[in-house]
């Protein structure tokens, strides 16, 4: 009310609309344990999302190399040079990925 | 908003004499929630408060409170640090509340299509009306809007202008909200016989 000058009106107005400070009583507490725990849902969706779309993924993605190099044999010989011991190196590095990842996340958690 | 001294780690020693700013400053850069927390603590008596003038209901004021606040967390980054932070959590503070209006609104709709908002509504009253005081007769008589603006300028202390950045109105219009709102309570309560004796 820095506008115009109180009058009476104004002042019984301030008087009856204003009420004595709340206490806290822990309401800042429980405001930021649900930010807190948000925030930690936000770091952890994106690792979760990673390793469970890597673990729905290897099935199929196994498959798909595993039917890709026997097509490469169909290709005539010295076309493609391709290392046999391969396939189940690209499982390694989806698992080191993984690994990874979630290692990445516990140095987080550790700065936190 | 100025974003220089910030340091990572927040000091709870030194939050207590941090202006609300520079708190802002370290919740974004940061996120951090020590920061934020004495934010809380320092405006959450007025967002209480405003609050429960809103709604008339104390528990329903805390919910929106603590929504309010979760609100605030995500959108501080749009605060831009030229008027007060209390004046900017007030806007929240009444988005939260219409955004809950809103959807209750809705709920009752429901309700009332299902021939439950009639109970529901005569329960409500039964309870209300064995804790009704001055301030809840004064509420009464105002719409939601002017309830609002009636609070953020006499309980609050607002300025009009602040108080149109909060309500998205002209300061004009809020200017003849308030007298609105004064006219129906001089005239609900008889106020200038009360005052001339």
């Amino acid at each position: 009310m820095a506008e115009k000058l109180k009058d009476a009106e104004d002042r019984m107005l301030e008087s009856l609309l204003q009420s004595a400070p709340i206490a806290d009583d822990g309401f800042s507490h429980r405001v930021i344990s649900r930010i807190r725990r948000r925030l930690w849902l936000r770091r952890l969706s994106l690792p979760v999302a990673m390793f469970v779309g890597g673990a729905i993924a290897i099935k199929p993605a196994t498959q798909i190399l595993v039917a890709s190099s026997k097509l490469m044999t169909v290709v005539p010989q010295g076309m493609f040079e391709i290392p046999t011991g391969w396939i189940p190196q690209m499982q390694v590095v989806v698992l080191g990925a993984m690994l990874l990842a979630a290692a990445m996340l516990g140095i987080r958690m550790l700065e936190e | 908003m100025a974003f220089y001294g910030l340091r990572l780690i927040a000091n709870p020693a030194t939050l207590l004499q941090d202006e609300d700013q520079n708190l802002v400053a370290r919740a974004v850069v940061s996120q951090d929630t020590m920061a934020f927390g004495e934010l809380i603590r320092r405006h959450q008596s007025q967002i209480r408060n405003f609050l429960r003038k809103l709604t008339r209901n104390p528990d329903e004021a805390d919910d929106l409170a603590q929504e309010c606040f979760m609100h605030a967390w995500d959108r501080l980054q749009t605060f831009s640090g030229r008027g007060s932070f209390i004046g900017w959590l007030l806007k929240v503070a009444y988005t939260t509340f219409l955004q809950s209006k809103r959807k209750s609104k809705r709920y009752t709709e429901v309700l009332d299509e299902a021939g439950y908002a009639a109970q529901i509504e005569s329960r409500s009253y039964t309870q209300s009306t064995d804790e009704i005081s001055d301030l809840d007769k004064l509420l009464a008589v105002l719409t939601q809007e002017e309830r609002a603006i009636l609070v953020m300028s006499y309980a609050c202390g607002l300025s009009h202008r602040e108080i149109g950045e909060a309500t998205g109105l002209p300061v004009g219009t809020v200017k003849s909200v308030i007298f609105r709102g004064k006219e129906k309570i001089r005239t609900s309560f008889d106020i200038k016989d009360h005052q001339h004796g």
